[in-house]
Parts: structure tokens; C-alpha cells; sequence
């Protein structure tokens, strides 16, 4: 098969790294990518964190530079895909365009949900402000400016991270979450619960087991009912209750979408010559053997790297071990592989100062890790047990408890 | 200091460290790197040029450093950049042993 050109819908991470790898192996082979925002493809981690709290400029945050695509001949199209054929293999763009593809790339990352309290409120319901790319930013930073007191409905990663961002700026958060921890089931309770007083102690405050059961919006303040009968009062209200895979543009289409775009560990979907990759995309992990869906940064940047491998023809399986951060003030927290897959469960480290790490470990395997502590505490420990998890070696459980073992030589055996 | 070592600074003594270790020396309110690859010493920048991050903390696998809080990775003999989010280099130093001691020249 010789290929003529790749066609790439959405202009974001695994786009820009699936682009900058076609050119390292092909340097005659079209590129055309599908861009809907007014920016070039940017990392989006600074928007809940340094954009918002001034620590990194909105212009720094592309991955590549306008003289870096145009001197490898990657082109953009400015516009969004509303319609794509399979059969004929044509994108019609948002100016009712046609644009026919030879192969298509789909990385149209993820999208926020929304709350809806009903149409009389609709006014209160449109002025809730969500969190997905560099406008969304701007525009929370500057209520972060104009208001004192802030609502964040949704105790997950992204709306602590903008607590803490608020909090950084002399402000105050309510988090209302209304799940028994912060950030869900797949972080042990342990660190749920230190994230948790280390919110309060910068003046935030995070209310766990909460509902919002009603909000009336007058002279510019919120006033929100909770289901333990308590009224909180705010100035402002962002929201962060999750999101879901970007698939709405192939509703309708033979597709295979089920939780994203399902695709094998080759990044290829249902449709012959079209391949997704990133946070749409639902793919077989053969390390897990299991199908999975990831949010996070270091995933969309090698999914998109392999995608583009596999459209070249390289046939490589896709199974990086999953890995994530979260930064809220000066902590920094890593997930690492699985962990709700486990027999043990081990603490590695006793204070913030050095880090905690608890790993889950199943018949003497590490499965996944979870760790926190001040900058830089938990990133190596977390990477070995990546690592150590990759190689399948059983674990003894007192070299995991024991700090002054490095686990680096748990590898080498 | 004996006259062949002027301009080079003392980091410690080689005495115990192994290869893939990392020593953090601080002078004039900067810090510095010396790894211990297969090959012999090599000095960078202390601190991830992505954030103020001590990269003492990282992992060397082969002569790249991973930065520990978000896996940004440098080559540690050139300082080039190589995986975000870290994408400007650091600056590497020549490093000698001497003695049993290792000296950085910065
Ligand atoms: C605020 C925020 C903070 C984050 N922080 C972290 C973090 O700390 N650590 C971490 O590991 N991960 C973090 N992430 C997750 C990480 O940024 C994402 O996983 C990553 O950006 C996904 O990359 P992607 O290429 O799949 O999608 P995206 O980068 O989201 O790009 C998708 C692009 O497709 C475009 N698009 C969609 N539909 C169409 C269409 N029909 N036509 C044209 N274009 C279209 C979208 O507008 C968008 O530009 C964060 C995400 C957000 C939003
Ligand atoms: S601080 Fe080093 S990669 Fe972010």
C-alpha cells in the first residue's frame, strides 16, 4: 500500500505528536490537520494551574512552533469536521465543504459534561463556567480576578486543581463533591483524604457527601441549597464533573463507539484506513488484555506517536503502562498502572515532605501505584514501579515498605 | 586545591557512588547534577528547565534523565531536551575525577 496523504481530525496533542512522527519517517507524505481553535496544537495541563495563577503565559504553551509545521509541510485547515462519510471517504467542514482522505487519524480528545438545572434556570445554568481549552482559561481567570468565593462542583482532578489555583491567588474554594473521597475510586482514600486537609489548611473547603438541591442567583450572588440542609453562598461557580469521549460527529455513522472510538492495540478503528488515538480513543491494552480509555498528557502524546507508526505500516502494539499527574500547590501526584486490581495494598514513604506512595500489588505483582509529596518526591518511585510492573518480577512486600531500599534494584535482579 | 584543579570545584568523593546515581551540588545559590553513567561523569543544571523541579530526583536510564514530577527527559550529555513537557535544554558542565574526588568546572 502506498499511502498519499493523512487526513487528521482535531488539532490537539496525539494530533500534533502523530504529525511530528509521520515526518520523521516521510518527509514527501501529505499531512492535513482539522484545527477548530484559534491556536496551534497546546498543551492543556497549565490551564487549571501556571496559566491561571500567572505562572506560564497562554502563548507559551504549543507544542510546536507556526515555523516548525510549516518547515516540515504539515497544514492546517482552520475549520471543525461536521460530517464524515466513510463510505466515500469524505469530511465535509463546518462551510459545508467537502474535503475527501485517503487515511484519517480521529483525535478529537474529550468534552466536558455539563449540569442542567432545568429550563426556568437556564440563566443560572449558562453562567457556570467549564474548563477545556486556552478561552475556557481566560475566561475563568479573569472571574477568578473580579469575584472572592467560589463554588467548584466536582471534586476531580481539574476542579481541585482550580481550587488550588484560587486558593494560590488569596481566594476561596467550596469543592462540592458528592462521592465519599476526592478524585473517585481509583485514588486510595488515603491520599483523597491528604489532598483533602491540604485544601483546608490553605483555606479552601471540600464537602464531601454533598448535592446540590437548588441555586437561586440574586444581586450577583449564588445561593446554593445542599442536601444537608446547609445554604452556601458564593460569588461565582465553575464546574469540573467530568467528561466523555468527543464522539459526537460519527453519531450515526457505522463507527464502532462504545465509552470512545473503539480501536485495536494498533490504533485502528472499525473503519478500514481510519485510525483514533488520545483521549477519544477507547483501545485494547495488551498488557491488560483489556479495552481502556485515558485522560492524561504522557497517553495522548505516545498514542498519538503510535498511531501515526501503524498508519506507516509499522504494525506495533500499543502498551505503555498508564501514567498521570495532578499538581495542587506544591504537591505533585502520580497514578501509575491499575489500581483497583489488588490482594495488598503498601505504603512506601510516611510523610508529604518525602512522599507517600501506597502500591497495589497482586499475587506478589505490582499492578499500580499511587503516589504524593512535594515536588519531585514520588516521580522516580513511581516510574520504577512502572517498571517493575512491566517486567512481571514478583515483589518482596519489606523491600516496597523499606524507603532506604531502592527500587531500582528490584529490577535488576 | 592543588594548581590543576583551579577552576574546578570539589563535589565529593567518589566513595560509594554507583552507576545511574545522581549527586546535587549547590554553589552560588545554583544547583548542579553530576550523574554516574557506564562511561564515567557527566554534569548538567540541577533543576528541570520546565519547573523549578531539583532533577536529583529523577531517574537515569541510560544517559537520559526523566524529570520526576511530569517525565520530561534530557540527554544527559548534551542537556538537549528530548520528550515535553521539558523542551528547553539544560546546560551541561565538564566534570574530572581527581584523586578519588569529583570536581564539575562551571
Ligand atoms: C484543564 C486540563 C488540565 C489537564 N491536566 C492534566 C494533567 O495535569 N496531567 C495529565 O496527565 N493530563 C492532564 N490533562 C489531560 C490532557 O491534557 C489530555 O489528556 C490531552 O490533551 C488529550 O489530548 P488529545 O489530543 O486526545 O485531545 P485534545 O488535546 O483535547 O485535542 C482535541 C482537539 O480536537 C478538536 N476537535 C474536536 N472535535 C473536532 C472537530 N469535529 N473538528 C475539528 N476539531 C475538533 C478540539 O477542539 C481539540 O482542539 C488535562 C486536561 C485539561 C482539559
Ligand atoms: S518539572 Fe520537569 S517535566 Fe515538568
Amino acid at each position: 500500500m502506498s499511502l498519499k496523504k493523512i487526513s487528521i481530525i482535531g488539532a490537539g496533542q496525539a494530533a500534533a505528536y502523530a504529525a511530528n512522527e509521520i515526518r520523521k519517517h516521510d518527509k514527501e507524505l501529505g499531512i492535513t490537520i482539522f484545527n477548530e481553535e484559534n491556536y496551534l496544537p497546546y498543551e492543556r495541563p497549565p490551564l487549571s494551574k501556571d496559566s491561571i495563577t500567572n505562572k506560564k503565559k497562554y502563548e507559551e504553551l504549543s507544542f510546536f512552533s507556526k515555523e516548525f509545521y510549516n518547515s516540515e509541510n504539515i497544514q492546517f485547515i482552520n475549520k471543525s469536521v461536521k460530517k464524515v462519510d466513510f463510505t466515500n471517504k469524505t469530511l465535509i467542514t463546518n462551510d459545508a465543504k467537502l474535503e475527501p482522505y485517503d487515511n484519517l487519524l480521529i483525535t478529537t480528545g474529550s468534552k466536558n459534561k455539563k449540569l442542567n438545572f432545568g429550563v426556568d434556570q437556564q440563566d443560572i445554568s449558562d453562567s457556570i463556567l467549564y474548563l477545556r481549552n486556552i478561552e475556557d482559561s481566560k475566561r475563568i481567570k479573569e472571574s477568578i480576578n473580579t469575584h472572592k468565593t467560589f463554588a467548584i462542583i466536582g471534586g476531580g482532578f481539574i476542579g481541585l486543581e482550580v481550587a488550588s489555583s484560587i486558593a494560590q491567588l488569596g481566594k476561596k474554594a467550596y469543592v462540592i463533591e458528592m462521592g465519599q473521597q476526592l478524585m473517585g475510586r481509583v485514588i486510595p482514600t488515603q491520599i483523597a483524604k491528604l489532598v483533602s486537609s491540604y485544601h483546608e489548611d490553605k483555606g479552601n473547603v471540600i464537602l464531601l457527601e454533598t448535592n446540590i438541591v437548588s441555586i437561586e442567583l440574586k444581586n450577583s450572588v449564588y445561593k446554593i441549597e445542599l442536601n444537608n440542609k446547609s445554604t452556601l453562598e458564593v460569588d461565582f461557580i465553575i464546574a469540573g464533573i467530568g467528561s466523555k469521549a468527543n464522539t459526537d460527529l460519527f453519531e450515526n455513522t457505522s463507527l464502532n463507539i462504545n465509552n470512545g472510538i473503539v480501536t485495536d492495540e494498533f490504533c485502528r478503528t472499525s473503519e478500514e484506513n481510519v485510525f483514533a488515538a488520545g483521549d477519544v480513543a477507547n483501545f485494547f491494552h495488551p498488557f491488560y488484555n483489556m479495552q481502556m480509555r485515558l485522560e492524561s498528557y504522557q497517553h495522548a502524546q505516545n498514542h498519538g506517536i503510535a498511531a501515526a507508526k501503524n498508519i506507516l505500516g509499522q504494525n506495533l502494539p500499543y502498551m505503555h503502562i498508564p501514567w498521570m499527574w495532578s499538581d495542587q500547590f506544591d504537591l505533585n501526584l502520580q497514578l501509575i498502572g491499575l489500581c483497583n486490581d489488588f490482594d495488598q495494598e503498601i505504603q512506601r514513604g510516611n510523610n508529604l515532605e518525602e512522599g507517600i506512595i501506597y502500591f497495589f500489588i497482586k499475587q506478589k505483582k505490582i499492578m499500580g501505584a499511587c503516589g504524593i509529596g512535594k515536588v519531585g518526591k514520588v516521580g522516580r518511585d513511581i516510574r520504577l514501579a512502572g517498571k517493575i510492573l512491566e517486567t512481571k518480577v514478583d515483589v518482596d512486600i519489606d523491600d516496597i515498605k523499606n524507603k532506604e531500599v531502592k527500587l531500582s534494584k528490584l529490577l535488576k535482579r | 586545591m592543588s594548581e590543576i584543579n583551579e577552576g574546578w570545584l570539589e563535589v565529593s568523593e567518589e566513595a560509594g557512588i554507583e552507576v545511574e546515581d545522581i549527586v546535587r551540588f549547590d554553589h552560588d545559590n545554583k544547583t548542579y547534577c553530576i550523574y554516574r553513567l557506564e562511561d564515567g561523569y557527566y554534569a548538567t543544571d540541577g533543576l528541570c528547565t520546565h519547573e523549578t523541579v531539583h532533577l536529583e530526583d529523577g531517574l537515569v536510564i541510560d544517559d537520559e534523565i526523566e524529570c520526576p514530577m511530569h517525565q520530561g527527559i534530557f540527554k544527559i550529555k548534551t542537556g538537549e531536551a528530548i520528550s515535553p513537557p521539558a523542551c528547553v535544554d539544560l546546560k551541561t558542565y565538564p566534570v574530572k575525577v581527581d584523586n578519588g574526588k569529583i570536581f564539575i568546572k562551571i
